[in-house]
């Protein structure tokens, strides 16, 4: 081959290389980067720096000292981490450094985008960031304060970076649970009036951004994380056939032009709908019911004509064609958000729960499985695999919120005193930005005038 | 949402159970009725009212709370015309249990049949519809008082005003036929007794949505049997005088109302000493002590619940009046406690020196005797179709007295409520020569697995909102 050649083909892989798109990086990166960029290059060659780095939850603590201590070192720093607590900046002095940089990170609420900002949006709802904020002190002794050994030599500066959490950032910002404390915590998340019917939980707008789905008779509202509203579309009633009893499934998911998809009995079709802003728009029709959408992927199902409940009948496609798996009825079915060996749950209206794989296969559970009508697969405890968060199964009984480990066969993690109202509906994701899922069920007043969502989470924060 | 909207949504929705179970389909719901229906015109038995209201679709739908939503009309009626008018109008697209479209004439044909019978027990209902009277007694050929103005809206003219009239429009025998949440299964000719359950089926086209359970059946038990089958889940609720076991439910209040009319006709110069006799009645203590399940003392025709029912007063008067030397004392057999009450009214009056003979006869009898005037004193026993006062007055006084005292009832009591309507009733009493005596119900046991029973301010439920718990299966 002819040298030209060969350059010319150097040529063009260095081109290719640099079209390549960048590695992503995680928030830990640059948060770090973003910081460095703060603190800037070293200010008259002084480059000697020890670097301490605290957070609420320690396993990011460490990270992100890694992190910064690249950022730095590519920045010009000599940079010495330092672990010790204590008198930082008299061990600094003491080492003969120039810089402390003390820094403190973890999850904050979300800030809109920079061009977001622009156009006046607050806090994003459903949005965590990782931040950082920083005091950059000088260490070294001034000549012209000999007599104030203490006396810092220039005046210190905060610096500050933050940028959207990614899911590995939740993990590592999660917080140890306080000693003695039980396993999760029951919270009214929200309430809103009238009976909710389904819930669901997703990204049903912006990428990234997580919101609650709560169908009542009337409306679809959008709500987010923190129980705002976000938005609100009236239901179209008038095509309704008549059932008894109100009911309606609804999931979070990709659904062609929209993400969110619900099911209202009677119907003759269910409806797609589009979240833009703060308007929610019908983006189109479906043949079936959109049970649940996890990991695993969709959940469709039929509801038996004229009726609140739905067929035995799951696939992960619209396929009228499809026969039932039995002649049973269902009262309702749950995805896990992030999948695993249990994807999904359904549960009769024998009020028995049958667990199911990914491929929609029974999993064998080693003790019956019941719940009341409202219910929830959520992964609690982050250990990759979900528990059954169930409401009571005994009518006669009182309410009450119970959580399983359906595979474990043990006595349930968690039985909360009576609860107000009848659980008729749930749903998983991670609500509170701990990284792990979180259980939400609506609790219906006795009357129906009003239904309470219930947050079931083991993040620390909630959990005393 | 409006308020509005919101209300009737919550009215019409099924009550929840405590824990969070939602309505479940299928099974048959089983009721244990005192005695079976009687499956004919005539006096309604309790069981006869759970069967016209799994059957019928009410017009109007009287809730828990005592208000009124809509049934088969589309909205509550206003009053028009000072409460003499009233335009009646219909939700689109219903039909009966077999697809026959149902509308305003369906409904001007309901309530002209109601007026065509004075005889029937249901007559009082047609009462107050302008030209009812000139109906029933063949001087017009049709009911003057309603005017279909299209399929789905017709003009109700009154003979006097009358604001409760939308609460007569929510009682069962104004409800159309045939489309409510069961239809009758048939029995074939020579194959049932009079002991076997009836039987119902579902009916998917009825209003309000296909009903929970498939299938509905009556079973006429005695005390004994209930318990029995309730404890071995072969009934799903018991409703009977007495407790039967199971889960207690909801008391179902005023459901037959009691009172003795005096024949002053008969009685002459004695029926003063009659009346004294009935006046020194204990209310209290007959409810009490001689009358099973629940039940009250009637304070007036108004059969107001919870009113207090002071002791009834004689007519003044320093001299004793001559009594009669024997009296008839005329009483229906096919009503639960009236030998009780009609033997207790014996001791009593016997104890104020008259002497009475009771009769009890059929139901069917004692109409007749009654309206022919064949007594001297007679238990007059309803069961109340609607809890509005001059209704129930106006029921009452249609059953003693005949139809021109049940309009006298339903005009002097229109709109009254509360002491208002006890001291009209008091004065109409006296007038009619009736004495309010007790009221008494039904008590619910409920088994295991019955959900959604959740009676209704006028005592009745509808059927097609009771569901078992995972089927029914234990």
């Amino acid at each position: 081959m002819r040298p030209a050649l060969l350059a010319l083909l150097a040529l063009l892989s260095l081109a290719l290389l640099a079209a390549a798109p960048a590695r992503a990086t995680t928030s830990i990166d640059a948060v770090a980067r973003d910081l460095a960029r703060e603190v800037g290059a070293p200010f008259e060659g002084r480059r000697a720096l020890l670097l301490e780095v605290d957070a609420r939850a320690p396993a990011l603590a460490a990270p992100l000292a890694t992190a910064l201590e690249a950022a730095l070192s590519a920045a010009g720093y000599a940079v010495t981490p330092w672990h010790g607590g204590g008198d930082a900046e008299g061990r600094a002095r003491a080492s003969g450094q120039d810089w402390l940089l003390r820094v403190r990170a973890g999850l904050v609420p979300g800030l809109p985008s920079p061009r977001e900002a622009g156009l006046g949006r607050g806090l994003v709802p459903g949005q965590r960031d990782l931040a950082a904020v920083g005091e950059l002190i000088p260490a070294w002794s001034s000549f012209f304060l000999q007599r104030r050994p203490d006396a810092r030599a220039i005046p210190p500066r905060v610096v500050q970076a933050r940028t959207a959490a990614d899911p590995e950032t939740f993990l590592l910002a999660r917080e140890a649970p306080a000693p003695g404390a039980p396993f999760a915590s029951v919270r009214t998340l929200v309430r809103l009036p009238g009976r909710v019917l389904a819930l669901a939980i997703g990204e049903a707008g912006e990428p990234g951004r997580l919101a609650i789905v709560a169908v009542t008779p009337d409306a679809v509202l959008v709500l987010s994380p923190t129980g705002e509203r976000l938005a609100e579309r009236s239901a179209e009633l008038g095509a309704l056939r008549p059932v008894r009893d109100p009911f309606a499934t609804v999931a979070v998911g990709d659904f062609g032009g929209g993400r969110i998809a619900l099911f209202r009995a009677g119907a003759a079709r269910g409806e797609v709908l589009a979240l833009r802003g703060r308007a929610l728009e019908r983006a189109g029709d479906l043949d079936a019911a959109p049970l649940c959408a996890g990991e695993a992927g969709l959940l469709f199902g039929e509801l038996e004509p004229g009726t609140g409940v739905l067929r035995d009948k799951l696939g992960r496609l619209v396929d009228a064609a499809a026969t039932p798996r039995s002649r049973r009825t269902l009262y309702g079915a749950a995805c896990a958000p992030r999948g695993g060996p249990v994807a999904h749950a359904v549960l009769g209206t024998d009020l028995r729960v049958e667990l199911l794989g990914p491929d929609l296969r029974p999993v064998a559970a080693p003790a019956p499985l019941a719940s009341g009508s409202g219910f929830a697969l959520a992964d609690l405890d982050g250990d990759g695999t979900v528990e059954l968060v169930a409401s009571s199964p005994d009518p006669s009984q009182p309410e009450r919120i119970r959580v399983l480990a359906p595979l474990s066969g043990a006595a349930p993690v968690l039985e909360t005193p009576p609860v107000a109202g009848a659980i008729l509906a749930g749903a998983a994701g991670d609500l509170t930005g701990d990284g792990v899922d979180d259980a939400l069920l609506a609790a219906v007043a006795p009357d129906g005038g009003h239904t309470d969502l219930l947050l079931v989470t083991t993040d620390p924060r909630e959990v005393r | 949402m409006s308020g509005r909207t919101l209300t009737i949504v919550l009215l019409l929705a099924p009550a929840l159970a405590s824990a969070g179970v939602r309505p479940g389909y299928g099974g048959t719901v089983r009721i244990g009725v005192p005695v079976a229906p009687h499956l004919a015109p005539g006096a309604p038995t309790a069981a006869d009212a759970i069967l016209e209201r799994a059957t019928t679709l009410p017009l109007l739908d009287p809730d828990a709370a005592g208000s009124l939503a809509p049934g088969a009309l589309a909205e509550v009626p206003s009053p028009e015309a000072g409460a003499r008018a009233f335009r009646l109008r219909l939700r689109p697209g219903l039909v009966d249990a077999s697809g026959r479209p149902l509308g305003a004439e369906d409904v001007a044909a309901r309530l002209a049949a109601l007026a065509r019978d004075p005889t029937s027990p249901d007559g009082w209902i047609a009462l107050p519809l302008l030209g009812a009277d000139a109906l029933a007694s063949g001087r017009a050929p049709v009911l003057a008082g309603v005017q279909v103005l299209s399929p789905t809206e017709l003009l109700v003219s009154l003979a006097f005003p009358l604001p409760d009239f939308p609460w007569l429009l929510a009682t069962a025998p104004a409800a159309l036929r045939d489309a409510g949440p069961f239809v009758l299964a048939a029995r074939r000719p020579g194959t049932s007794s009079p002991g076997d359950p009836i039987a119902l089926s579902r009916n998917d086209r009825t209003r309000r949505g296909r009903p929970f359970a498939d299938a509905l059946e009556l079973v006429p038990v005695d005390p004994r049997a209930a318990v029995r089958l309730l404890e071995q889940r072969k009934v799903d609720l018991v409703l009977r005088p007495e407790a039967t076991g199971g889960r207690p439910g909801p008391a179902l209040l005023a459901a037959t109302a009691t009172v003795a009319a005096v024949n002053a006709a008969r009685l002459g110069a004695g029926a003063e000493a009659v009346r004294r006799a009935l006046a020194s009645l204990d209310r209290a203590e007959l409810a009490r002590r001689f009358v099973r399940g629940p039940a009250e003392p009637l304070a007036s025709l108004a059969a107001l619940a919870g009113a207090a029912a002071p002791p009834l007063s004689p007519a003044p008067g320093w001299a004793e009046p001559p009594a009669p030397a024997r009296i008839v004392l005329l009483a229906d057999s096919s009503v639960p406690d009236q030998r009780a009450l009609a033997e207790r009214l014996q001791v009593k009056l016997f104890d104020r020196g008259l002497r009475a003979q009771v009769d009890l006869v059929d139901a069917a009898r004692a109409r007749t005797r009654l309206a022919s005037g064949d007594y001297d004193v007679a238990l007059v026993a309803v069961l109340l179709r609607s809890p509005r006062p001059a209704l129930a007055a106006g029921q009452l006084a249609f059953a003693a007295r005949g139809p021109d005292a049940g309009r006298r009832a339903m005009a002097a009591l229109a709109g009254l409520e509360g002491e208002r309507a006890a001291a009209a009733a008091d004065r109409l009493a006296r007038e009619l020569d009736l004495f309010p005596l007790v009221t008494s119900g039904l008590r619910a046991s409920l088994g295991p697995a019955l959900e959604g029973f959740a009676p209704h301010a006028d005592g009745t439920f509808d059927p097609g909102d009771l569901w078992l718990v995972a089927g029914g299966t234990p």
